[in-house]
């Protein structure tokens, strides 16, 4: 029989025929490691999560036209392509026209509703968002002005000429004028200027004006830091015609701010449980290995150098930190998509690499735990270990 | 010297008590640090949420008229309805005063240029001094609720400076591009109640349309709108509760719809719809509402923050316990000889657990204490370096970690006192 | 030339004299018993011809090797090659076999071997009892897998401390009938005792007290 095997039958017997010690040595390994695996996700995983919460304070990114002119929807999505898709979370295009309801002027905006839910999810609506053409979405303060619930009607008045209308032309009704119903699908509270505005479709805008394929400027809502933003910003200003990107800096600067304060608390959190967690680890696995401080004295009577006898500890050491990170990173896995799940409804992206990276890491703290008190006990003479019970 | 003392802390009996001593201040420390953290880290991310500025705004009643709409069509707006400025001061005295943490007004209007073209104006503070007539002094104003500002030349307006209080004022940096003015500059602005040169104390970017505006200080823009003593609007920043179902019910259907003990709670506690409702009872005539851009987004933000953290503490909680639990069960499984050796001179199986159990209780208390004061230290340590300042330590996790940890600590010893005492003597001491 | 030579061997501790100025010589396939009370330093020799303690004063040379001036590394080797020890606690790593106990002093010394180590256990009349562990095995059985433990790789001198301490008469008679068949096989054998009945059946008998030599017997009787 070689050496090896036998190196090998008495570790797995240790292993196996100890076993109510060593499960609590393999807990205490398998908990730190989970702890390890499952914190270092979560410190690698919240930036992208909790950056996706912040969209919630809406558009991060502004294109507006570069030459004076109006944004086209083909400059637009240009544009957009400059940005990774996974990225971008929603792109809500705005054009404004001042508009005439019951002889009051008023500001009028056209978007896609879809996009402007994305962009701005903080908008509070009080009936329904719009669905289909024809229906307007009323701001607070116009619907307070104009006295309109959701379901009323208002009429959009859109004067063709450039000219302000004196009250004579208004009157005999000789302006060149286009108007539409419509119906008011929901009241907007965002406690800010859209109340003021009244947002219908693009069609409509379009059919209303005669004038198509116009923007004034297009929010953008980016899940990307602050750093990646502004090289967005940098590389659609200089590689798309007509197109300026902006950052939101009220948005950016601040989200910059709490989320690096954010990612240093979990950091720090993560340092500390961690520390704590592994001084654990190695005085549980202290405690084990010092129970067997005759074993040591034995194998050395029966005529084993120190260094086979560390060898042989180590040995049973490393395998047991090897399966207990092993099952602590599956762990460590199972609790970050847990808390994924729980905190943010979405799955967490799991790095392959901190499989090998826990295992190492028990292996560590398991090995150096181990080996402290083996080498004390080695330096012990053997007849006063045999001799003490 | 120092590993002769571990080996000889490792290897001698009473040092062995150590060694579980430390391992249960390590749990209790952690336990004691993630408690105080989880429960204060929702007040430290509010301040931090602060950097988004004002979330609540406050607008006169009558203002149902669009200014700057009207402005567009060349009409001039008469009747358009005022708050007082003596009001402002009137927010701090409300129930949640204390969450208010800063607050400025605003007067806007339009000026015109050397040039003749038109700019907007608006008056604020910037770090006015108040003395309320509750005898409590403070400073408010725009520097705190414009965060983001960056200003690139020059510096923020310090109305408690003399010469800079009365016509003293910040350039958008998109104005001053066009102006070629820079901090130390002059600008003469007239309006059709008056004129005025303003002298330029600072060039901002906000990455907005108020980089297109002049900001000035609150008498000054009084006096070239002839608004003396009124204002437009008010800002306010306030530390506020995520909304819950309560909150939302009062936001949309009003407080008048809540029943008398709903009403109660919902008034004393600091939901944005609350702090709202009391500071319309505060200043007459005015309509204060939630800023929903950021309101609505730091309820989210705080919600998750704090689930995530609650989450993280379980499992510290959940890895000290075992840690614990675990280094106590295997102490006790060493001792098998002496449990052995106890039971064989005939002592009873109880006698045998008080003497074990009351050994690990003593040194879980010892533990506990100096863990708990350990836990203080590393809760600062995070405090201070991630929210530069101190995490409150509750008095209720005093109690938690002592429970916590006895109840481990029995936890531990006990299957394993029980699995030792069932062996036979004979078997402990012929080295099973 | 003798297998073991003691000579003015010391030990001291502190101001207790162990050993005091101790002579004793062992012949190749001597079967020898020390005696003595407790505390008489019977303990000390042993564990200074087992090689794991030295003396302060002496020489002890076996095998023509001064061990008293050897390494603690060199002395660790000549423990494994020279010497096979048997204790009163048997000592015997309780979560291996019978046979596994018997390959771990293989496997130190050389190589380990598994029909090697059945046998040596066959020698002891353990061979159907091999795959137990140490707690299913009874007081004499393990003082036997120990026995086998220590002859395995065939040593020098057996070196035995108190084997029949532990063992009921039944058991210390099945020990002492394998001492003889050893001694038969020409096996050196020491055996550590206060037990007369053990020291009886030895070729010769040495009685220390207080750290000296005070008495020596050769049994007349001794049945070769």
């Amino acid at each position: 029989m070689k050496k090896q095997t036998m190196f090998l039958r008495m570790i797995t017997a240790s292993l196996l025929r100890r076993r109510s010690r060593m499960l609590v040595a393999l807990l205490a390994i398998a908990v730190g490691a989970t702890i390890l695996s499952g914190l270092v996700t979560i410190y690698y995983d919240v930036p992208r999560q909790m950056g996706e919460q912040f969209r919630s304070y809406g558009a991060n990114m502004i294109f507006t036209s570069s030459n004076g002119k109006k944004l086209s929807k083909s400059e637009i999505d240009s544009a957009k392509k400059k940005i990774n898709n996974s990225q971008l979370v929603g792109a809500a295009p705005y054009r404004y026209e001042n508009m005439t309801v019951y002889e009051r002027p008023l500001m009028a905006a056209s978007t896609d509703f879809d996009e402007a839910q994305k962009t701005s999810p903080y908008w509070r609506v009080d009936g329904e968002w719009p669905s289909a053409e024809g229906q307007a979405l009323v701001g607070q303060e116009i619907a307070a002005t104009l006295e309109v619930k959701a379901g009323d009607t208002v009429t959009l008045v859109y004067d063709l000429d450039e000219a302000p209308a004196t009250a004579d032309e208004a009157n005999k009704g000789e302006r060149n004028q286009n108007s539409r119903d419509f119906t008011v699908a929901g009241i907007l509270d965002t406690g800010g200027n859209e109340e003021k505005y009244i947002f219908i479709s693009v069609p409509d805008m379009e059919a209303l004006t005669g004038k198509t394929d116009v923007f004034d400027m297009t929010e953008l809502s980016v899940s990307a830091n602050r750093d990646e933003l502004e090289k967005y910003a940098d590389t659609i200003t200089k590689n798309v015609d007509g197109v300026s990107a902006r950052l939101v800096k009220r948005v950016t600067q601040s989200e910059n701010t709490v989320l690096s304060k954010l990612q240093a608390l979990v950091l720090l959190v993560t340092v500390i449980v961690l520390l704590l967690t592994m001084i654990c680890v190695a005085t549980t696995m202290m405690a084990v290995v010092t129970e067997r401080r005759k074993e040591v004295g034995l194998r050395k009577a029966l005529g084993a150098s120190n260094k086979s006898i560390i060898f042989e500890f180590m040995g049973e050491g490393l395998l047991l930190g090897a399966i207990g990170g092993l099952l602590g990173s599956v762990c460590g896995f199972i609790f970050a998509q847990a808390v994924s799940m729980n905190v943010f409804n979405s799955s967490i992206q799991f790095h392959w690499v901190l499989i090998p990276i826990t295992i190492i890491v028990s292996v560590l703290v398991t090995g150096l735990s181990c080996l402290l008190p083996v080498r004390s006990a080695t330096d012990v003479d053997p007849a006063l270990v045999l001799k003490g019970e | 010297m120092f590993f002769r003392m571990i080996k000889g802390a490792l290897f001698r009996q009473k040092s062995k008590m150590i060694m579980i001593a430390v391992t249960i201040a390590l749990g209790a420390s952690l336990a004691t640090a993630m408690l105080n953290i989880m429960l204060d880290v929702g007040d430290k991310v509010n301040q931090e949420l602060k950097a988004y500025g004002a979330n609540i705004t406050v607008v006169p009643k009558e203002n149902s008229v669009l200014t700057d709409l009207y402005a567009l069509d060349g009409q001039e707006e008469t009747a358009a309805a005022h708050l007082k400025e003596d009001d402002i001061g009137k927010i701090k005295t409300i129930f949640w005063g204390f969450n208010i943490l800063d607050f400025t007004p605003f007067v806007n209007t339009t000026v015109v240029l050397d040039d003749e073209t038109e700019v907007k104006l608006t008056g604020t503070w910037f770090n006015h001094h108040l003395a309320l007539n509750t005898g409590e002094e403070l400073d408010a104003g725009i520097h705190s609720l414009r965060s983001w500002w960056d200003v690139k030349n020059g510096q923020w307006l310090d109305e408690q400076k003399e010469g800079t209080a009365n016509g003293g004022a910040m350039v958008g940096t998109v104005l001053a591009e066009r102006l070629g003015i820079s901090s130390g500059d002059s600008l003469h602005v007239k309006t059709s109640d008056g004129e005025k040169t303003l002298s330029v104390v600072g060039v901002f970017d906000s990455g907005g349309d108020e980089d297109e505006q002049i900001f000035t200080t609150l008498a000054t823009a009084q006096e070239l709108s002839g608004t003396k003593g009124l204002i437009d609007s008010i800002e306010v920043s306030a530390l506020t509760t995520p909304d819950n179902e309560l909150a939302k019910k009062a936001a949309t259907k009003g407080p008048g719809s809540l029943s008398p003990a709903d009403y109660e709670t919902w008034y004393c506690t600091a939901y944005v719809s609350s702090i709202c409702y009391q500071i319309q009872e505060a200043i007459p005539d005015s309509v204060a509402s939630p800023v929903r851009q950021v309101a609505e987004s730091e309820g989210n933000i705080l919600d998750k923050t704090q689930l995530l953290m609650i989450l993280i503490t379980i499992l510290s909680l959940f890895g000290s316990a075992l840690g614990i639990s675990n280094l106590v069960t295997a102490s006790v499984m060493e001792r098998s000889n002496e449990i052995g050796l106890l039971k064989a001179i005939g002592a009873r199986d109880y006698r045998i657990s008080g003497i074990v159990l009351t050994e690990i209780i003593i040194t879980a208390v010892v533990g506990g204490v100096a863990g708990y004061f350990m836990g203080y230290g590393f809760a600062q340590i995070i405090g201070q370096t991630v929210f530069n300042s101190s995490i409150e330590m509750k008095p209720m996790v005093i109690p938690i970690v002592a429970v916590l940890i006895v109840i481990v600590t029995l936890a531990g010893s006990i299957p394993a006192i029980r699995m030792l005492l069932r062996l036979r003597p004979a078997e402990v001491l012929h080295g099973r | 030339m003798s297998l073991l030579e003691i000579k003015n061997v010391s030990k001291i501790y502190g101001p207790l004299k162990a050993l005091d100025n101790v002579n004793l010589t062992v012949e190749n396939g001597e079967w020898l018993a020390i005696m003595g009370p407790s505390g008489s330093g019977k303990s000390t020799m042993m564990n200074i011809i087992g090689c794991m303690d030295k003396p302060s004063l002496g020489e002890v040379i076996l095998d023509g090797v001064d061990i008293a001036k050897e390494s603690g590394k060199k002395l660790t080797e000549i423990r494994r090659d020279k010497i096979g020890l048997i204790f009163q606690q048997f000592h015997l790593v309780n979560y291996l076999t019978a046979v596994e106990n018997v390959m771990v002093s293989q496997y130190y010394h050389s190589m380990p071997d598994e029909k090697e180590a059945l046998e040596a256990l066959e020698r002891v009349g353990l061979k159907d009892r091999a795959k137990h562990l140490p707690s299913q095995l009874s007081g004499g059985e393990q003082q036997r897998v120990c026995i086998a433990r220590a002859l395995i790789n065939h040593p020098e001198i057996i070196l035995a401390d108190e084997p029949t301490g532990n063992l009921d008469e039944a058991n210390e008679n099945i020990v002492i009938d394998i001492f003889k068949q050893l001694h038969r096989q020409g096996t050196t054998l020491i055996v550590v005792t206060h037990d007369p009945e053990v020291a009886e059946v030895a070729q010769r008998t040495v009685v220390l007290e207080h750290g000296r030599l005070v008495n020596e017997i050769k049994n007349e009787g001794f049945e070769e």
